[in-house]
């Protein structure tokens, strides 16, 4: 259940907003904060933007292309070059922040070339206290985050997406590929094409929530505790699949995939955390 | 602590705590995981409680990773 007064918060931020361009990955959040702007503001008010580059799966580019056809939402797709920056593609732990400094000024572009006051993210409430270096760029670009200001949190956001009829309302959670990257690492299109590869064949094999960690010539699969032990069942397929993506040993973690996994090395000066950041 | 140090305290732990025959290696750009080859007839019971709770006791021996090696013992 969603409390009445959140929805009606939801909607009374939107309609402060006027008009507005959100960023849209085709995730479970940004599909439903299109739709419910969609439904408050109406389509000459509102447009969705993936940003499209190598670190976006093809599938979550597809997802969103499909979900904004069916449902109504104005769509446009944006290269970005976050790639070309040397401080993104030398991975460090504010990666983030590069990224969404290039996503969030070719946003800006966007909103004042088609005269769209507010420029909207898919932040929730469950995001506060998260490493989200990202979070800086979005201040900086006066981002608003309609969802965390109205205290939706992703339970929340799942249960209206359902009662919508969206089809990401189960969807798991599904950040950038360079998130598989483990800091330091630096970022290049052939490792993320070799993340996307060895994914989409475990996807293939009908796991739904999980990660592959690049590790160098290391695949360190994280795989839902409610999932790991399909492993055993699929054992010789992953690791053909994987080794075919490109990467010497497979390896699959005990512990099974656990949100920010990669952020356990950092010290706690490293982490930039939503709701702190200034 | 050494890599060499954390494999054997590792290899003992693991021993301790009822999984004989595993073997520990050391992978990642920061050597941060622990690699285990364990017998055929222990894969099976690693993928769930068990696994989570031996990655535990690989974890205090000085790893952030604990991961098992899909190709098995032979490394086939």
């Amino acid at each position: 259940m969603v409390d009445e007064r959140k929805r009606e918060q939801l909607r009374g931020v939107l309609r402060e907003c006027g008009s507005v361009v959100i960023g849209y990955s085709g995730g479970v959040d940004s599909v439903f904060l299109a739709t419910v702007a969609v439904q408050v503001l109406g389509p000459s008010n509102v447009l969705a933007v993936t940003g499209k580059s190598d670190s976006v799966a093809s599938w979550m580019e597809d997802t969103a292309r499909e979900v904004a056809e069916s449902f109504g939402i104005p769509w446009l797709e944006v290269e970005t070059r976050e790639m070309e920056d040397p401080r993104y593609a030398a991975n460090p732990s504010n990666r983030c922040y590069f990224c969404k400094s290039e996503l969030w000024s070719r946003l800006s572009e966007v909103a004042r070339e088609r005269g769209l006051r507010t420029v909207l993210d898919g932040s929730n409430a469950d995001d506060v206290g998260d490493h989200r270096p990202g979070a800086v760029a979005a201040t900086e670009n006066a981002v608003r985050s309609p969802l965390l200001e109205a205290g939706l949190t992703k339970a929340e956001i799942r249960a209206w997406s359902q009662e919508l009829g969206l089809p990401t309302w189960d969807q798991p959670a599904a950040p950038c590929l360079a998130s598989r990257l483990p800091y330091g690492i630096a970022v290049t299109p052939g490792r993320l094409k070799q993340v996307e590869r060895a994914e989409l064949a475990l996807r293939g094999l009908g796991f739904r929530d999980f990660r592959v960690r690049h590790h160098g010539d290391i695949a360190r699969l994280e795989v839902h505790p409610s999932e790991i032990a399909r492993v055993a069942e699929h054992r010789a397929a992953i690791l053909a699949a994987v080794r075919d993506a490109g990467f010497r040993r497979v390896l699959v973690d005990l512990q099974g995939y656990r949100r920010g996994a990669l952020n356990e090395g950092l010290l706690s000066a490293q982490l930039v955390q939503l709701g702190s950041a200034a | 602590m050494s890599a060499d140090a954390r494999i054997a305290a590792a290899e003992r732990a693991l021993a301790e705590h009822g999984l004989s025959g595993a073997k520990v290696e050391v992978e990642g750009h920061e050597r941060e995981i622990a690699a285990l080859r364990v017998p055929e007839a222990e894969w099976a019971r690693m993928m769930g409680p068990d696994g989570v709770r031996l990655a535990d006791v690989v974890k205090a021996a000085g790893f952030r990773y604990v991961a098992l090696d899909l190709a098995g013992p032979a490394g086939n």
